[in-house]
């Protein structure tokens, strides 16, 4: 038991040692400030995720539908680990460069499979307490609840995301076990990560299909028995449907007896999955450590001596470097285009769900050539930018090598620019996928189309120099696994503060200009935020020089 | 031509990791740079490279202040770090087709001069396969053959022996002889003081930041009046 303990605090010390979090030099006076910074930091975030939590709380205690979102934050904390999971349990199990030095050393499989697992378990915490333990807290106090439910609460929130983490690694370490067999370690990477994502996605359809039984005359009966909607968020997942139930009965016994199921089933569980870890784990590391590519003798034919203009291979050779590592293609450029596209179709398939000829009466007597429209749609196409890491890491990602930018005789503001290049390509791409959705549901004209097209790639301009600015001045260039660039790096939350305050803007011009003319109103944002760009570009121009000075 | 003048350097307040440093590296001449660890070496070559600020003084490069013309004064140089784990992801040819746009060589240049370097080394048949797979020399050879390719006046190198095999080492040093005798510039960092010795027309020997040697290798035995190896003779002088 000592050595699984020791084995996780060295696996969490590696992974967290250099976490990024120091703001400039080391100095006393620096440290205070970053700690005030991260206080205000987290007490925004707090902030934030409590006027949601109250607001929607309210609004459904008002249609005596509160205990819904128990539900829902329960059913958000488990998709978020999954997702979580299916993204960094590839790299804990099997990319880390620490485990060549962990497999010589007298230690036994379960243990090094149960302290790897303790680290995937304890990271996913973080993202628990944010997203589970605030809005749930919110919730008792809202509606008066008592001790018992707040200790129910911890105790839900520890146990519900172990068992999908534990369903999630055995699916990664199934398809892991055929590394060995491959020749192409990195295409493999990229490929078995995609096909475990496949996996989950398929398995949670497959049980949300369950759902769609449901008759509207049952969803009426839902609505209008108290707190009878919750019953929608069932069949997901079991442990998922045990905690719901535990923390909306009336009754302490049935609460407790619930928490016992899921306990009984997180054990049993864990017992099934050391076992079966045991026997495919090593199997597909040990393939893994050791399947090297190979090397092709191939004669270079004249048309590969190409010369091109700089900018142009400057930024082939940044999406070049992105796409074919995993690692940053999975975490830096893939959500651009998925996490949309996964959105948008739950969306969808949701409204088949539903009445949608009613739906679509409803909007035609609906104006959406509206201002108001416009700002929830540019903020839609905000929320989705914040997944897209390209500019935030451009520099970061390349390590020790970024001293490579001082040396080559082209000027630091303009390889800035090329390297935030594919963050603004990317964006461009969430913007057209979301601006085509908005379309579809809300049938927008041209010149609306048109003009909210021009300013969200401004804005995305913005953001994308912002967010290199910042990774200029925390970059995070000692690392030996890619992953830490993109989970040991607390530069990461930057795209989203940056979003939220884009959205922040674009919601107090909704607000101070909500009867304006739709296009108009389009246009003023649109003066407001090329006036944005314009000091922000004169910033990273004029101190091009100071902020490469923690590359040396 | 490299010229330091009155060069300082200080990480910390107070203490200085390069100290006042003068050194002219003529055209025609290979320089080796010398010390032990933690002397200055890299600290030097970053501020030539243009990596590192300078505090005081001024380094020229063919004329071209690295401080004042910085672009100018990168296209003089070609530079080989002394980590060669760079642009993993690209293939051989894509890295070198990326350093020939940088420094904007025609593809009729390139084509002859990426076929010739690349033979010399022995790594033409890999060009079409990802860095990545390259051994540790491999690597070292293609990052060289990416700076030499502009043909540049001035080399600089940082450890450049380290990891190549005994072939490659040789024909690195050939070529540094052959470009010193067209009246380039060769200046480069090393431990292994018999390379130095063999190849080096003088040398530099900096400790504590301060430069307390240069000179041939003539000229620093009869300085110190030893009779000792060279190692010993390094140990004298740098632990003085």
């Amino acid at each position: 038991m000592n050595k699984i303990i020791n084995l996780t605090k060295f696996f969490l010390k590696t992974a967290f040692s250099n976490m990024n979090t120091k703001l400039g030099m080391p100095s006393r006076k620096n440290k205070i400030i970053s700690k005030i910074l991260y206080l205000i930091l987290f007490l925004y975030l707090t902030t934030i995720i409590v006027l949601f939590s109250s607001g929607m709380v309210e609004s459904l205690k008002i249609i005596n539908q509160q205990e819904i979102f128990i539900g829902l934050i329960l059913l958000l904390v488990t998709t978020f680990c999954v997702i979580q999971t299916i993204f960094s349990s590839i790299n804990i199990f099997y990319f880390t460069k620490d485990n060549e030095y962990i497999l010589p050393l007298p230690l036994k499989p379960y243990e090094i499979i149960l302290a790897r697992t303790n680290v995937l378990i304890l990271t996913e915490y973080i993202i628990t307490a944010l997203i589970g333990f605030i809005p749930l807290v919110v919730y008792g106090i809202i509606t008066n609840m008592g001790i018992s439910y707040y200790l129910l609460m911890f105790i839900l929130l520890i146990l519900v995301p172990v068992l999908p983490i534990l369903l999630v690694s055995i699916i990664v370490m199934i398809i892991m076990s055929f590394a060995k067999i491959t020749k192409n370690k990195n295409k493999f990477q990229l490929i078995a990560t995609i096909l475990v994502l496949a996996i989950v996605i398929g398995i949670s359809l497959s049980t949300t299909k369950l759902q769609d039984n449901v008759t509207n005359e049952q969803l009426a009966n839902m609505l209008v028995e108290a707190n009878g909607m919750v019953d929608l968020l069932k069949g997901y997942f079991p442990t998922l449907d045990y905690a719901i139930v535990s923390l909306t009965s009336d009754s302490s016994y049935v609460a407790l007896f619930e928490v016992l199921k899921i306990l009984i089933l997180t054990i049993i569980g864990t017992f099934a999955y050391i076992f079966i870890a045991q026997k495919i784990y090593f199997k597909g590391l040990v393939g893994n450590l050791f399947s090297s590519s190979k090397r092709k003798t191939v004669k270079i034919d004249e048309k590969k001596y190409k010369d091109s203009r700089l900018y142009k291979s400057y930024i082939a050779k940044e999406f070049k470097c992105l796409i074919r590592n995993p690692i940053f293609f999975l975490q830096c450029l893939l959500p651009a285009v998925l996490i949309p596209i996964l959105m948008i179709a739950l969306v969808v398939l949701e409204m088949k769900n539903y009445n949608t000829s009613l739906i679509n009466e409803q909007l035609k007597s609906f104006n959406t050539n509206t201002y108001i429209i416009a700002c929830v749609i540019l903020s839609v196409i905000q929320f989705f930018s914040m997944f897209i890491y390209i500019s935030i890491t451009a520099i970061s990602r390349d390590g020790k090598n970024a001293v490579f930018m001082k040396y080559i005789p082209v000027s630091l503001y303009k390889q800035y620019i090329y390297k935030c290049i594919p963050n603004i390509l990317m964006g461009t791409i969430t913007t057209i996928i979301s601006i085509v959705t908005a379309n579809i549901i809300l049938h927008l004209d041209i010149i609306m189309i048109v003009l909210l097209f021009i300013l969200s790639t401004i804005i995305n301009i913005v953001n994308s120099i912002i967010l290199i600015i910042i990774d200029l001045k925390r970059p995070k260039l000692e690392w030996d696994s890619e992953y830490a660039v993109v989970k040991q790096n607390f530069n990461l939350i930057f795209p989203m503060l940056t979003s939220m305050a884009t959205i922040l803007i674009i919601a107090l011009s909704g607000i101070f200009m909500a009867n304006i003319n739709v296009y108009v109103g389009i246009i003023i944002l649109t003066l407001i935020f090329i006036v944005i760009l314009y000091f922000v570009n004169m910033y990273l121009y004029k101190n091009q020089n100071n902020l490469a000075n923690k590359i040396m | 031509m490299i010229e330091i003048k009155n060069v300082s350097k200080s990480y910390i307040k107070g203490k200085k990791s390069v100290d006042n440093l003068n050194l002219d590296i003529k055209d025609g001449e290979i320089f080796g740079f010398l010390g032990p660890n933690g002397a200055g070496k890299t600290t030097t070559i970053r501020m030539i490279t243009g990596i590192l600020d300078i505090d005081e003084g001024d380094i020229l490069i063919d004329g071209m202040s690295i401080k004042t013309s910085p672009l100018e004064a990168k296209k003089k140089f070609g530079f080989v770090p002394d980590s060669p784990d760079m642009f993993l992801k690209l293939k051989g040819i894509e890295y070198l087709n990326f350093m020939a746009d940088i420094y904007e060589i025609s593809k009729e240049k390139r084509l002859k001069k990426i076929e010739e370097i690349t033979k010399k080394f022995e790594i033409y048949d890999e060009l079409n396969n990802q860095i990545q797979s390259y051994s540790h020399g491999m690597r070292q050879k293609i990052v060289i053959c990416g700076a030499l390719l502009s043909e540049p006046k001035n080399w600089i190198l940082d450890e450049p022996m380290t990891g190549l095999d005994p072939k490659s080492s040789f024909d690195l040093k050939e070529m540094m002889k052959s470009h010193a005798k067209s009246g380039k510039t060769v200046f480069f960092s090393t431990h292994v003081l018999e390379v130095a010795e063999k190849l080096c027309d003088r040398v530099g020997i900096i400790n504590n930041g301060k430069l307390v040697f240069v000179g041939t290798f003539e000229q620093l035995k009869e300085r110190f009046k030893e009779e000792g190896t060279l190692e010993e003779l390094f140990l004298e002088i740098t632990e003085k």
